[in-house]
């Protein structure tokens, strides 16, 4: 009995002996301009005892917790505060929260890009807009351009970017080069991105001032991320009046493999609506596309291959000839991608990857023949480390390398043979530092190192943005970038340099609530072009870095889906003022791809009672400059205007089949690219000429796509 | 001896102390949930979640509690921060407790969260997902009345939507309120909510 008493005793004492040595915390929680912050949750790590700041800012609590503790603040869109300390040193302290920078209205790097999808805070297209555009016909080229920045050169399908050829334009999947992007065409007729859509879940498109980890592009890239994850088990099939696809995707538990094919033939469509080539074989096209994903411990690791097959021959009308043209073309394309991204730990995380093309064209012209041959290869490694939220550092080394063979044979003579091997090394380092949520700036530097030329170019990259107002902020951009001469001067001549150019912009953003405008005012700078002194690139000609080129302008973008129901569209314009001396040009003059103007409007509208979406794009060009040999003058002339209006109906028959009609040039415009003279004039002592038009002034698309899957909601609906 | 008996003693009440300060921290959170005061029990919820690193019950209604926040949210800016940190939450929930089946379905509400908050940009991203995650749940736990619930309410929609027959799922979420008269949680903390929310569902369907 005097026992348990004892024992009682000492736990009432144990009990006491515990009341008194609780301790009060208390403070004051505020942010970085002394404003109290109310609601936040301040406590001792692994303790239950805390308490809330009131209106003031002010906590209070207890605590029987002793020693060294970690005191806790946590508030979101704050990032949380630790501090370890003794108990009794946390009385009356006070605690500055930082603005967590990772949330939706903190300042964004925006000079020069345009993002598509969800994974970045600022898009101008979702994913799903890049292949629902009327115009784009399922092409993703065909949807960036309708942005402001691109030029309308309607008989190449390619992008061209202020005042930039084609081949300034780079593409990238999951980092890694993409050497041969586009389908092969004959002459005046577009061409397509060769890689299906749905494919990829992240794009974005720069067009200027770009991070320092891209490239050999002097004006622009292209990045598309393929899905990480696919949703799930599924078959697609796709009927189409061009052709059809079937594609599978099988899911397990650590890895997902997409395997689709198709293919494509012109000729029934060419037989209903026969347009202006002669074809002695429509185009056709067998494609072969699969992509592996495999979640390791700490990382993804991605395979993505394709195999295309396609051929056609055609006779084009040609002014000197009264026959036309005879044009036939093979081309075989072969590209592996490959990437592993992972993190070492929590702070380390690493980017290993490469590609590899294998592309063969078989070309003839009437009666020559041209054969070509490029390997290319691209690897790349990269590793980043974020000291914080607010700081991180990329750094990383890249490896191209590329071996083009051509021989070229004319009827009844031997045939030329010609080609080089191009290497080049490029590291590069960029810091990504968040001031505030207010202030951003990356800057970083690029070296590359061309085996062919022996000589190193440094690239230095900045980009600062800084939110003006809550919605609003302005960016600045500069970037110097070093390209290699294209493969049509490089097979001749390999005593040249890089290419040069550099530019500046400035961008201004409003963000509304389904909202966006955009300005951006810039200026590029074009030196060490190359020049030759013959009409076309040839074995003959004198090669020169003597070439030199401005372009200048502003693009204006605004969408807007929320002041109409169900109704959703965006308006583009640019303004380019562009002149080079390049090539074979005479004087500087604003070359035959660039247009001073080009206005765009897409305009998307669901009909929830057809359930179908209705979906219109318009674009005006303004005429593009060619040479008239009856007048005096380089590039003396210039074409009316582009028009061209193109309406897509897609119906949801159930929530798995899907009907898609498109019609591309509505309206019927009679455009004109350019014209084409005679070599020599007629007996009055004119040249005559052929005006350019395209094929098909209309062009109709009718498919039908199936989805079969586990669960029966999935649908084709994005690969449209 | 003395000693000893004081040892045990002293053992036993710091365990049972241990013990009964998760229960009384979550009976007190609860309460305070139940008395409006939801911000309150989130704090306190995150404070058990810290202190208790094998229990993936606070982190679970700290998840649900920001998913539930969102439906009514219209700032694109908060719902983003309260769905991001829903969704931390939850993750630290699943390491917990992997195959989860309670735990899938908070996850296919908070995607869901993100395609009504804007069905253009999420729906074609989580909609696949979310029947995934139902499916999934459904197969691990069949009797449990919220995961029948939450699978016949995705189905519903998709279904009143495309024209089609919403019996079935009619069907399916009288079966779950069934499934809620005999329903017995594995503690007093474990997620038993949607009751109410079939009865209305169900009334909707007559």
């Amino acid at each position: 009995m005097k026992r348990l008493q004892l024992l009682l005793n000492l736990v009432c004492l144990l009990t006491i002996n515990v009341g008194f040595s609780q301790t009060l915390i208390s403070g004051r929680i505020i942010d970085a301009k002394q404003n109290p912050i109310a609601g936040a949750n301040v406590y001792l790590e692994g303790s239950y005892d805390g308490g809330t700041s009131d209106a003031s800012g002010i906590f209070s609590f207890k605590t029987t917790e002793t020693g060294t503790q970690v005191l806790i603040v946590s508030f979101i869109s704050f990032e949380t505060y630790r501090k370890a300390g003794d108990v009794y040193n946390f009385q009356d302290v006070e605690i500055k929260l930082r603005e967590d920078v990772n949330t939706l209205d903190a300042v964004v790097l925006s000079a020069g890009t345009f993002s598509a999808g969800d994974n970045s805070k600022v898009n101008a297209l979702s994913s799903l807009d890049v292949v629902t555009t009327a115009s784009a016909m399922g092409d993703f080229v065909g949807a960036l351009q309708t942005l402001p920045g691109t030029t309308t050169v309607a008989e190449d399908g390619r992008l061209f970017v202020r005042g930039g050829e084609a081949n300034e334009t780079q593409i990238f999947i999951d980092g890694i080069r993409v050497f041969t992007p586009y389908t092969p065409t004959a002459n005046n007729v577009p061409t397509r991105g060769r890689y299906s859509p749905f494919l990829f879940d992240g794009i974005t498109f720069s067009t200027g001032g770009y991070s320092a980890e891209y490239g050999q592009a002097l004006s622009s890239v292209l990045l598309l991320n393929t899905i990480d994850e696919p949703e799930q088990n599924k078959t697609d099939i796709g009927l189409m009046s061009v052709g059809g696809a079937l594609g599978h995707t099988k899911k397990w538990e650590k890895s997902a493999l997409s395997v689709n094919a198709s293919y494509m033939n012109l000729g029934p469509y060419i037989s209903l609506f026969p347009g202006r080539n002669d074809w002695e074989k429509p185009y056709q096209s067998f494609s072969g596309e699969a992509v592996f994903r495999k979640k390791m411990n700490k990382g993804l690791f991605k395979l993505y291959t394709a195999y295309e097959l396609s051929d056609f021959e055609l006779t084009q009308e040609h002014i000197d000839y009264e026959d036309g043209v005879n044009y036939k073309l093979n081309n075989k394309n072969l590209y592996v991608n490959t990437s592993y991204q992972g993190k070492l730990n929590a702070n380390w995380s690493v980017f290993a990857g490469g590609s590899y093309t294998n592309n063969k064209s078989d070309i003839h012209i009437e009666s020559d023949e041209v054969d070509n041959l490029e390997h290319a290869m691209h690897a790349k490694v990269a590793l980043k480390y974020r000291f914080n939220n607010r700081f991180k550092l990329n750094f990383g080394a890249e490896q191209f390398f590329s071996n083009f063979d051509e021989s070229f044979k004319v009827f009844n003579a031997n045939s030329e043979s010609y080609g080089f091997d191009n290497s080049i090394s490029a590291s590069f380092v960029e810091a990504d530092m968040i001031f505030t949520k207010k202030l951003a700036l990356k800057a970083g530097l690029r070296g590359e190192y061309s085996a062919l030329f022996k000589t190193f170019d440094v690239a230095p990259r900045v980009s600062l943005a800084y939110k003006v107002a809550s919605r609003s902020q302005v960016s600045l951009a500069y970037g110097s970038f070093y390209q290699n001469p294209n493969n049509n001067i490089l097979k001749f001549n390999q005593d040249v340099d890089s290419e040069e150019s550099s530019h500046y912009l400035l961008n201004y953003q409003l963000n509304g609530e389904g909202l966006l405008f955009r300005a951006e005012a810039y200026f590029k700078d074009y030196r060490n072009l190359i020049k030759y002194d013959t009409e076309y690139a040839s074995y003959n000609s004198v090669f020169t870095n003597n070439g030199s080129g401005y372009a200048k302008g502003f693009d204006l973008f605004f969408r807007d889906d929320k002041t109409l129901r169900n109704f959703d569209y965006w308006v583009s314009y640019s303004y380019l003022d562009t002149e080079r001396d390049y090539q074979n040009y005479p004087i500087a003059a604003q070359p035959n791809f660039a247009n001073t103007h080009n206005f765009s409007v897409v305009g998307k509208y669901w009909v929830d009672d057809w359930k179908s979406q209705i979906g219109f794009s318009y674009s005006l060009a303004s005429g593009r400059t060619y040479t008239n040999p009856n007048e005096t003058g380089f590039l003396n002339n210039k074409t009316k205007a582009y028009n061209n209006l193109s309406l897509n109906w897609a119906y949801l028959i159930s929530p798995q089949k899907i009907l898609y009609l498109s019609v591309n040039n509505v309206l019927d415009f009679k455009n004109v690219n350019g014209y084409q003279y005679a070599s020599t004039p007629n007996s009055n002592g004119v040249y005559n000429k052929r005006a350019l038009t395209p094929a098909s002034d209309q062009f109709f698309f009718v498919g039908f796509f199936w989805t079969i899957s586990d669960n029966g909601t999935d649908n084709q609906l994005d690969n449209l | 001896m003395k000693h000893l008996i004081l040892l045990v003693v002293l053992l036993v009440n710091t365990v049972t102390n241990a013990q009964s300060n998760f229960e009384t921290g979550m009976q007190k959170a609860f309460a305070l949930w139940q008395d409006n005061k939801q911000a309150e029990a989130e704090q306190l919820f995150e404070r058990i979640a810290s202190a208790e690193p094998d229990q993936w019950l606070p982190n679970y209604y700290v998840a649900q509690l920001n998913s539930l926040k969102s439906w009514t949210e219209k700032d694109a800016t908060v719902l983003k921060a309260n769905l991001d940190k829903a969704q931390e939450y939850l993750n630290t929930a699943k390491g917990i407790s992997p195959n989860n089946a309670d735990i899938m379905v908070l996850q296919a509400q908070i995607y869901t969260n993100w395609v009504a908050f804007d069905g253009m940009t999420y729906g074609m991203k989580y909609s696949a997902k979310i029947t995934e995650l139902y499916n999934k749940a459904y197969a691990l736990a069949p009797e449990n009345p919220m995961v029948v619930l939450g699978k016949a309410e995705w189905g519903m929609g998709s279904a009143k939507y495309f024209g089609q027959d919403t019996a079935p799922f009619c069907k399916d979420i009288a079966h779950a309120l069934e499934l809620f008269v005999n329903f017995k949680p594995e503690s007093a903390f474990h997620p038993k909510w949607g009751e109410a929310r079939a009865k209305h569902v169900l009334a909707s369907c007559k």
